[in-house]
């Protein structure tokens, strides 16, 4: 299953297909000369494998997406990348996506690094059938003649069982699942290295999302790619992930493989993530997490989760626990384990 | 007066589009029938994936739809003789709703507590003094966790998802209505706070209400609900206790919707991991046409 599929141990030999670096990136307001920061991603570090799947799982206001636009170089403002760098196997030197020159970019997207977005109907336009659609998004990154692409187009589908006809049809024409599965053989078209996928099923039901993840991991382990997919959901995290970083307020608090995570998950905040899913045959009563999720543009000192912890301690609130590794590739911050020796 | 709360008889709902020539017909909702007892307050979960007329369901309950046949009977008052705007009134004191999107459910450029006080006065002030009102919406935000204080004079984008969905929960508890119809009401919220808001239906119901829980979570379904509807294609395939129907679904299709949920175990992800490409053929969604 997920912890043979890929090795654990990092090899040095391959540079990985996606490593950031200390990536910190703010909202900046400026309103009436006040100013105001929102810390959205504050110093997350972390690598992506080839082939394989990375989950990125966490609550709304997290920094899940915004760590996914910073790898995707949609930076607009007030969003401001303001330290770290973002090295992909196929574009180095630059330090992201955002500061390499057009041209480039231009020959990176969709040919190398691809995204599959949530909501597929805003996602296709609702005024052209998906043939242009298609023509519109790969054919450019693929070059060669339009019967070429199409017959490149034909094969795709094929391979992923789906119809020719959706070629033909409006996106309103599609039921929900199939729009996601369209936007899915969108984004992977052109053999992408490296798919970001960004809360791909939450909008669907339980028989789609299983078609759609079965699809999407599939046609991963087909090309080799690296998929780095966020959503909040772990029971997709448990069949899909190879590895798993847990996030919290802007901060990576814990990573380590998928079965690791689930075997034996280190920090608070993960252990509440898994046990408190309700689950069928299971009639324990569960609570939610107590508190409120912090304010990113004024983040409690210390542990970010310290206010909703039930092992906080004294420490946590005067200083941040560092990212610390407790075993191989398991990594956690959390001062109850690994900071000082004392665990 | 008979015992039912609510007796949803025979109900089926058609949606016809196109011209004269090229009419098309869509069962949404196919001869459902069911019935909530006014003497116990229940959860009732009505499951099915999307497009199997859940929503248009709920609608007719709440009375933003007609039934095309049949007849829905709440509290005694047939939903078909309701004509004028007074009777619209009683019912919405009977039946409130609770929308899937909560920030859709609120004008972004309102106060919240408006939304609080105008539910109080159109339903209950008129026998109460300003100061009681504040002190009944005090009392209904507590239910759900949170206080006046907390909330007012802010907007609906100050607070977090989890937080609109209790406010429009406090609000709903506002009117003191005997049945609440929530649809998908924990769809949009996050794992994490999900729980603590199906706790809180369970904490309602224990008040003397009884909630139509529409969703295609199975999991929190089987967690908080006393009984279960599973729909497909618009007709009532099972029903019974919740916990039985899914532990051990009866319907090839109940058991097909078990099977696919995806559970936080490994255990289980190892047995039936969806890696297969074969079995993803058509669109996953039945098709309604007759």
């Amino acid at each position: 299953m997920h912890a043979q599929a890929v090795p654990d141990v990092p090899s040095e030999a391959v540079p990985p297909m996606l490593s950031v670096r200390d990536l910190r990136t703010y909202y900046r307001a400026n309103r009436l000369g006040i100013k105001r920061e929102v810390k959205a991603v504050d110093g997350i570090s972390l690598t992506v494998r080839r082939g394989e799947i990375y989950g990125l799982a966490g609550e709304s206001g997290s920094g899940k997406s915004t760590l996914l636009n910073c790898v995707a170089g949609a930076i607009r403002p007030p969003m401001e990348i303001v330290g770290g760098d973002i090295d992909f196997a196929f574009l180095s030197g630059y330090g992201g996506l955002h500061r390499a020159p057009p041209a480039e970019v231009a020959r990176v997207r969709w040919r190398h690094l691809s995204y599959i977005m949530q909501g597929s109907m805003n996602v296709l336009n609702p005024l052209r059938r998906l043939r242009s659609v298609f023509v519109d998004f790969a054919y450019p990154h693929v070059g060669g003649t339009r019967q070429q692409f199409e017959r490149q187009l034909h094969a795709h589908l094929a391979r992923l069982n789906l119809d020719r006809s959706v070629l033909s049809a409006y996106p309103h024409e599609l039921s929900g699942g199939m729009r996601q599965r369209a936007t899915v053989a969108l984004a992977t078209v052109c053999r992408p290295d490296l798919i970001i996928a960004d809360e791909p099923t939450t909008a669907l039901d339980v028989l789609v999302q299983k078609e759609v993840l079965g699809m999407i991991r599939g046609i991963q382990r087909e090309m080799g790619s690296s998929v780095l997919l966020v959503t909040h959901d772990m029971g997709v995290h448990a069949h899909v992930s190879d590895r798993l970083g847990i996030m919290y307020a802007g901060h990576l608090v814990e990573e380590a493989g998928t079965a690791e995570i689930f075997r034996n998950p280190l920090h608070p905040y993960t252990k509440h993530l898994i046990s408190s899913l309700p689950r069928i045959g299971d009639d324990a009563p569960r609570c939610g997490l107590g508190g409120a999720p912090p304010n990113l543009a004024d983040p409690p000192l210390g542990c970010r989760f310290h206010p909703r912890c039930p092992l906080a301690m004294k420490v946590c609130s005067g200083e941040a626990p560092a990212m610390l590794e407790t075993a191989p590739g398991h990594r956690v911050a959390c001062f109850a384990y690994n900071q000082s020796g004392g665990a | 007066m008979s015992d039912l709360l609510l007796d949803v008889c025979h109900v089926s709902k058609i949606f016809s589009r196109g011209g004269l020539l090229s009419r098309q017909r869509i069962t949404a909702v196919d001869d459902v029938s069911f019935q909530i007892d006014k003497r116990r307050p229940e959860i009732l979960a009505v499951i099915g994936e999307s497009g199997s007329g859940k929503t248009t369901l709920c609608r007719m309950i709440l009375n933003l739809e007609l039934p095309t046949t049949g007849r829905l009977v709440f509290d005694g008052v047939d939903l078909a003789t309701i004509r004028t705007a007074a009777d619209r009134m009683m019912l919405r004191q009977g039946v409130q709703p609770i929308f899937q999107n909560p920030f859709d459910s609120f004008n972004p450029m309102k106060r919240l507590e408006r939304y609080l006080f105008l539910t109080q006065r159109r339903f209950l002030a008129a026998t109460q003094q300003p100061a009681s009102s504040k002190a009944a919406i005090d009392d209904a935000l507590h239910q759900v966790g949170l206080s006046l204080k907390e909330v007012s004079h802010r907007y609906p984008h100050e607070l977090s998802g989890g937080q609109l969905q209790r406010v429009a929960i406090a609000r709903a508890l506002l009117a003191r209505p005997k049945l609440i119809v929530a649809d998908e009401p924990v769809s949009m919220v996050d794992a994490s706070l999900r729980l603590s808001i199906v706790n809180l239906f369970r904490t309602v119901r224990d008040l003397g209400i009884s909630i139509i829980y529409v969703t295609h979570d199975l999991a929190t379904a089987y967690y908080i609900s006393d009984r279960i509807l599973v729909i497909r294609n618009g007709s009532i395939v099972e029903s019974g206790d919740a916990k039985a129907v899914l532990k051990y679904p009866q319907h090839p299709y109940c058991r097909q919707l078990r099977d696919a949920v995806l559970l936080p175990d490994l255990a289980n992800a190892a047995a039936d991991v969806p890696i297969s490409m074969t079995g993803v053929k058509g669109t996953g969604e039945p098709d309604r046409r007759p």
